[in-house]
C-alpha cells in the first residue's frame, strides 16, 4: 500500500482513538499544553523586548560615539571608575577643534530638573545641555516649531525644546511653542516639540521626557564648568565604516588632551549602542535560557504523558491489532497508525497551547508591554508538538508493530 | 467425491510446529501433510488442542511451520518476510473467528473495507465494493452500525463480508458457529455453502457433526497428526 494512504489512514484511525478517549488526551497533554504554552510565550517575550529595545533606541544613532566619565555598562568592578576626572566642556571643546572635517561633535550635559508651567509641574525630568547638532546625532526631530540653532547656543538663550511627554504632562491638549515653562527656578521659552520616541524600555531612559536647552545656558542657570558637571561627548562618524577609525583617532585624542602617559589606562570611557546591545542580549539570553528551561521540563513530562497513554492504549488495543495483522496489516502501517496517533495528540497538545498562549500574550499586550504571537512561532511551536508527540510514540508503536498476531488475536 | 478441478491449491508437506514452554516441548502440528484442490470444502475436527487452530494458523500464512513446505497457490511461505505473509494474508486468505474479531469503534462499513484500505484501493472503489460484499450477506441497510448494534449472526456476517472483500484464495473459518445458536449457525453455514457453491475454496474447523457434513471432506487431527482424512 502506498505510503499516502497509509498516512491518511493512520490519521482517521488515530482521531477516531483520540475522540473516544478525549478525557485521557486532554490529561495526557497536559504537559505538551504547558510547554508550548512556555515556548510561545518565551519567544513572544524575547520578540518584544527586541522590538521595545529596537523602539526606545531609536533615536540613538548606531554610527554615534559617546566620551563619558562612565562606560554605559559596567561589566566590572564600578570601583575602578570612581576615580576618573570630570569630562569638561572645555575638553569637548579642544575635542571638536582636533576632530573637525572628521567627525561632527556635539556636548551634553544632563541634569533632573524640576519643570512648572503655571500650576502643573513635573519632577525629576532629564534636562540635556546641547548645541544645535544634537538633531544630527540622532534621527529624533522636531515635530513642531524648530530646533536649537546655533546662535541660542551662542547667546546663551533660555529657550527650550521638549519631549512628547514633557508636552503631555504639562500643557495638555495647549499647544506649547512660545509658552515659558520654568526649569528649576529660571523661565525658558519653548521653541519646539520633539517626536515621539518609543518611552522607555525596562527602566532604561525615556527620551519622551527631556527637555533640550542650549549647553551654555545649562552651564550658566544651573553651573557646572570646570569639573563642577560632568559633560558627554557625541561624536557622529561620516558614514558607519568609519567607525572603527574613528574610534581609534577619539581615543588618541582625548589620551592627547588629557596628557595619559603610554602606560596609564584610558581614564575616560567610549560608548556606542553596540555596548548597550550587548548588556540587552545578555538580559535576552536569560529569558530565553529560562524560558527553553520550563519549556524543556514541560515538553519532556509532555512527552512521558504521551507515551504512557501510548502504551496504555497498544495494550488496551492489543486484540484489535492481531485482527488487523490477520486481516493484512503490515508492521509498517501499524506503526504508522500508532506514530500518527501519538503525533495527533501532541499536535492536539499544541494547537491548546497555541491558543492559551494568544490568550495570555493579548493579556501581557494589554498590561505590559506590546506583544503578538507571530506565525512563525505558531509554526515552530505546531512542529515541537508534533515532533514531542513523534518522538514519544516511537517505542510504543514499535511494540505494537512487532506482536505477534496469533498471541495478539488470543489477547483478552 | 473428488472435486471437478484437481489444481492444486494448497499443499503441506511434513509440517511440524513446536511451542516450547521451559523446559515443555508441545508438538501442536506433528508432521501434517495435505494436498486441497481449488473449490475444495473441508471440515476439520478433532478433539481439544489437537492442533486445528495451529494447522489453521499456519494455512492462513499467520504463523510459519517449525519445519516442513507449505505452498500456497505455487508459492513457498515458508520462508517469506513478515510484510510478504501481510500481503498473502491481505490478498489470498480470508479469515472467519469464532469471536468475530470485529473493530468496536469502527462502522460495519468501515470494518469491511478495511483489507482494501490495507491493500491500497482507493476510497471510491473501496466504498463500493465494501457496499456490494454487505449486501451479498444481506446486511446493506446496516452500514453505519456499530457492531455491538449487531447480533451474533449478523456480525458474522459482517466478517465472512470482510473475508470475502479481495476474492481470497481460501475462506479460513475456525469454529464460525461456535459462539451462535443452531439456527443462527445454519444461516451462516449456508452463506458458506452458497460461497462454495459460487465457487470458493473453504476450510472450516469445527467441534459438532452437523456442521461438518456441510463439507465435502472431513480431516480428523488428534494431537497434532492427520487421524483420517474422508471424503463425505
Ligand atoms: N502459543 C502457544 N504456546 C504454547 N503452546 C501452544 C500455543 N498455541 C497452541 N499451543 C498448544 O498447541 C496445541 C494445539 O493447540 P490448538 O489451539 O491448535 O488446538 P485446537 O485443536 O484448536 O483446540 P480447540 O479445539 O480447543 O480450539 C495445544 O496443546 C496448545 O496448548
Ligand atoms: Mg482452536
Amino acid at each position: 500500500m502506498t505510503i499516502a494512504t497509509d498516512i491518511r489512514e493512520s490519521l482517521r484511525i488515530a482521531f477516531d482513538a483520540l475522540r473516544a478517549n478525549k478525557a485521557r488526551g486532554v490529561l495526557t497533554t497536559l504537559g505538551i499544553i504547558i510547554g508550548i504554552v512556555a515556548v510561545v510565550l518565551t519567544m513572544t517575550a524575547a520578540n518584544g523586548l527586541r522590538n521595545r529595545f529596537r523602539e526606545s533606541f531609536s533615536a540613538v544613532g548606531t554610527d554615534v560615539l559617546y566620551v563619558s566619565r562612565m562606560p554605559w555598562v559596567v561589566m566590572d568592578d564600578f570601583f575602578l571608575y570612581r576615580n576618573r576626572p570630570n569630562i569638561e566642556l572645555r575638553e569637548a571643546r579642544t575635542l571638536e577643534r582636533k576632530l573637525r572635517g572628521k567627525a561632527i561633535v556635539n556636548p551634553t550635559i544632563n541634569g533632573n530638573r524640576d519643570l512648572l508651567y503655571r500650576t502643573e509641574t513635573m519632577s525629576g525630568v532629564d534636562v540635556i545641555g546641547t548645541t544645535d547638532k544634537q538633531t544630527r546625532m540622532s534621527s529624533a526631530q522636531p515635530q513642531s516649531g524648530r530646533f536649537l540653532m546655533a546662535f541660542d547656543v551662542l547667546y546663551k538663550r533660555h529657550v527650550c525644546v521638549i519631549g512628547t511627554d514633557v508636552k503631555d504632562g504639562l500643557f495638555g491638549t495647549v499647544d506649547p511653542v512660545n509658552k515659558r515653562l520654568q526649569i528649576g527656578r529660571t523661565r525658558f521659552r519653548v521653541i519646539g516639540v520633539m517626536e515621539k520616541q518609543g518611552g522607555s524600555f525596562l527602566g532604561g531612559p525615556n527620551f519622551d521626557r527631556q527637555v533640550f536647552i542650549p549647553i551654555t545656558s545649562f552651564v550658566r542657570v544651573f553651573g557646572g564648568d570646570h569639573g563642577r558637571t560632568d559633560v558627554m561627548v557625541a561624536v557622529k562618524a561620516p558614514t558607519q565604516e568609519a567607525m572603527e577609525d574613528l574610534e581609534y583617532t577619539l581615543i588618541g585624542e582625548m589620551r592627547k588632551i588629557r596628557a595619559l602617559r603610554p602606560a596609564e589606562r584610558d581614564n575616560f570611557s567610549v560608548n556606542k549602542l553596540d555596548t548597550l546591545v550587548g548588556s540587552f542580549n545578555s538580559v535576552m539570553g536569560v529569558v530565553l535560557l529560562v524560558g527553553l528551561l520550563v519549556t524543556g521540563i514541560s515538553l519532556f513530562v509532555g512527552a512521558v504523558g504521551v507515551m504512557n497513554i501510548m502504551f496504555v492504549s497498544v495494550t488496551e488495543r492489543t486484540r484489535e491489532i492481531g485482527i488487523r495483522k490477520a486481516i493484512g496489516a503490515t508492521r509498517r502501517s501499524i506503526l504508522l497508525q500508532f506514530l500518527l496517533e501519538a503525533s495527533a495528540i501532541g499536535l492536539f497538545g499544541g494547537l491548546v497551547g497555541i491558543v492559551l498562549a494568544a490568550i495570555l500574550t493579548a493579556v501581557i499586550n494589554a498590561v505590559l508591554m506590546p506583544a503578538s504571537v507571530s506565525v512563525p512561532i505558531v509554526v515552530l511551536a505546531v512542529a515541537v508538538s508534533i515532533s514531542v508527540g513523534v518522538l514519544a510514540g516511537v517505542v510504543p508503536a514499535y511494540r505494537a508493530a512487532r506482536m505477534d498476531p496469533i498471541e495478539a488475536l488470543r489477547y483478552e | 467425491m473428488m472435486p471437478a478441478s484437481r489444481e492444486i491449491s494448497l499443499s503441506l508437506k511434513e509440517v511440524v510446529k513446536t511451542y516450547v514452554m521451559g523446559t515443555d516441548v508441545v508438538h501442536a502440528l506433528n508432521g501434517v501433510s495435505l494436498d486441497l484442490a481449488r473449490n475444495e470444502y473441508v471440515a476439520i475436527m478433532g478433539p481439544s488442542g489437537s492442533g486445528k487452530s495451529t494447522l489453521m494458523n499456519v494455512i492462513g500464512c499467520l504463523d510459519v511451520p517449525t519445519s516442513g513446505t507449505y505452498h500456497l497457490e505455487g508459492q513457498m511461505v515458508a520462508r517469506m518476510s513478515e510484510s510478504q505473509l501481510a500481503e498473502l494474508r491481505n490478498r489470498r486468505i480470508g479469515f472467519v473467528f469464532q469471536t468475530f474479531n470485529l473493530i468496536a469503534r469502527a462502522t460495519i462499513l468501515q470494518n469491511v473495507e478495511l483489507p482494501l484500505v490495507y491493500g491500497g484501493v482507493g476510497r471510491s472503489e473501496r466504498r463500493s465494493r465494501a457496499v456490494s460484499a454487505l449486501e451479498k450477506v444481506g446486511l446493506a441497510d446496516r452500514m453505519k452500525h456499530k457492531p455491538n448494534e449487531l447480533s451474533g449472526g449478523q456480525r458474522q456476517r459482517v466478517a465472512i463480508a470482510r473475508a470475502l472483500i479481495f476474492n481470497p484464495s481460501i475462506i479460513l473459518a475456525d469454529e464460525p458457529t461456535g459462539n451462535l445458536d443452531t439456527k443462527t449457525g445454519d444461516d451462516i453455514m449456508a452463506i458458506l455453502d452458497g460461497l462454495h457453491a459460487a465457487g470458493q475454496t473453504i476450510i472450516l474447523v469445527t467441534h459438532e457433526l452437523y456442521i461438518a457434513e456441510h463439507a465435502q471432506r472431513t480431516i480428523r487431527l488428534r494431537d497434532g497428526v492427520i487421524e483420517s482424512d474422508m471424503a463425505a
